[in-house]
């Protein structure tokens, strides 16, 4: 099988060494207006320091997950336990999926009328009450780690859109999540800018931060996915080892989705 | 030399010609309409008599004429009613865009009523009902009945631009776990304000404007004290032109006092 040894990442030699379930999903359901039925029986554990990525055509209902993983939707059936806390469950419970799980939007969402510094900030000070120069500590540190030391003045506006998503990753971040969950954070971005934020992605998965990712950039949920879900109308279609899922796809559907994107 | 560098200046200096000369001939038409309308009404124009309506020199000094009093009288009424329009707006529209049932009900009932009736009979009834019961005054319920009637299109405004935000902005911010009043005050209300600036200053010159209507419950401000003077000294046009005049500076210095503001918000890139 040398195919298969050439494909293999000689730093993912021996074992990633995994901690206890911290993100779990039993059964969500998730019906919208209009009757698109997004979600229809998925469940997921994710293990500390775990990489998990989600493919799947569009429309088969990764972003859904994601959001309820993060507490912005609220699953019809089913239920998220993160950390201990439930949804659906008490508002509090909720409050705390949101601040424990970092969410990083394709569109990046940043906030235009707050500098990159401001924008990681606001959130540690208001929903952590973290006095301001601690804060603002912190942030000019993560700022640094995505690259943008010399950005912390710029407005939104003034940003590229590679430096927009590391600071939204930033700001993320400076809420010290025990879960970063990343919504098609690569597809907005011209090509040439893709790379910087999967970058900053790598280096995360590297550190040890429990990840789910959607994306359709194939090479990173290779080189850096320790388990692949394959997404297809609102269920997990197949579920595998990164390696193994692109090596050999046991579905019909997952291997005319890898035909179709590889 | 070439032709190019000789004609150049030249021709640039002429390409704005044709568009002055065309403003010329429009506001040199305007005044000839003006005048010959003048002309034609055979009014017998008394302008000299204008100032002292405004100032008046007496014996100790310089005294405010009754067209000055009343501005000062507008002035006040504006200037108090404008801050408590743009809170009964706020009010209004966090109310509207709320969870709950009662203060969605409460806020859409005092918007349709207020929208939908003239102004006039809502000073009325201000005034002749309220008031007695409220134990206010003539100024207090003039006040009221402004910033309530211009309070429910401030409140349509800024619920306008609340909404015009994108979604995502929520999103972002509850993501991050900040609460609903949190989410308001760091970045919804933070735009919304920048993208509602316009038009309530636009809201804010109908305050000014509308404030005549308080000359009905005998207030007198602007517009009350040039009915009065017109009925004592029958300069009919020459007053209410002057008046006119004075709501015009109040209204173009309201107007530029709220651009410099919107360019000093303006946000950068």
């Amino acid at each position: 099988m040398a195919f298969q040894a050439d494909r293999c990442d000689p730093a993912r030699a021996e074992a990633k060494v995994l901690g206890g379930v911290i993100v779990e999903a039993r059964g969500l359901r998730k019906t919208f207006a209009g009757g698109i039925e997004a979600l229809r029986g998925v469940s997921l554990a994710v293990r500390q320091g775990e990489v998990v990525v989600v493919v799947g055509p569009s429309g088969s209902g990764k972003s859904t997950l994601l959001r309820c993983l993060c507490g912005l939707e609220t699953p019809d059936a089913g239920e998220v336990v993160t950390d201990g806390a439930r949804l659906p469950g008490s508002r509090r419970d909720r409050d705390r999926i949101r601040t424990e799980t970092g969410m990083v939007f394709q569109h990046f969402n940043l906030f235009p009328h707050l500098t990159a510094l401001a924008n990681v900030t606001l959130a540690p000070r208001l929903a952590r009450g973290l006095p301001a120069d601690r804060a603002e500590a912190e942030a000019r540190a993560l700022l640094g780690r995505v690259g943008l030391k010399d950005k912390t003045g710029a407005y939104p506006a003034e940003l590229s859109g590679g430096q927009q998503q590391r600071v939204a990753i930033a700001r993320a971040l400076a809420m010290r999540p025990k879960v970063m969950l990343f919504d098609e954070a690569t597809s907005a971005l011209d090509p040439e800018m893709i790379g910087e934020v999967l970058e900053v992605m790598r280096g995360l998965a590297a550190e040890g931060m429990t990840m789910v990712v959607v994306t359709h950039e194939m090479g990173f949920a290779r080189e850096a996915g320790d388990r692949v879900l394959f997404m297809d109308q609102g269920r997990i279609e197949e579920e595998a080892g990164a390696a193994e899922f692109f090596l050999s796809p046991r579905g019909e559907r997952a291997r005319r989705f890898l035909s179709r994107m590889l | 030399m070439t032709p190019s560098s000789r004609t150049s200046p030249l021709s640039r200096l002429a390409q704005p010609l044709p568009d002055l000369l065309a403003f010329a001939a429009l506001a040199a038409l305007v005044v000839w309409g003006v005048l010959a309308g003048a002309r034609n009404l055979g009014y017998h124009w008394q302008w000299y008599a204008v100032p002292a309506t405004l100032l008046t020199w007496g014996a100790d000094g310089p005294a405010a004429g009754p067209l000055l009093q009343g501005l000062l009288l507008t002035l006040a009424l504006a200037g108090t009613a404008l801050p408590l329009t743009f809170c009964l707006g706020l009010a209004a529209c966090l109310a509207a865009l709320s969870d709950s049932f009662a203060a969605r009900a409460v806020s859409r009932l005092y918007l349709e009523a207020v929208r939908n009736t003239p102004l006039l009979i809502q000073i009325f009834l201000l005034w002749f009902v309220a008031a007695p019961l409220l134990g206010m005054g003539r100024f207090t319920a003039g006040v009221l009945a402004l910033a309530l009637f211009e309070g429910a299109y401030a409140a349509e405004i800024l619920r306008g631009a609340v909404l015009s935000l994108p979604r995502g902005q929520w999103e972002a911010a509850h993501a991050l776990g900040l609460s609903r009043a949190q989410t308001y005050a760091r970045v919804v209300l933070p735009q919304a304000l920048r993208r509602a600036l316009p038009p309530l200053t636009g809201q804010a010159v109908s305050l000014v404007k509308d404030s005549a209507l308080l000359s009905a419950i005998s207030l007198f401000e602007l517009t009350l004290r040039a009915q009065a003077l017109v009925s004592d000294t029958f300069l009919t046009f020459e007053i209410w032109f002057t008046t006119a005049g004075l709501y015009l500076a109040v209204n173009l210095a309201l107007s530029a006092a709220a651009r410099t503001l919107e360019r000093r918000v303006r946000l950068r890139g």
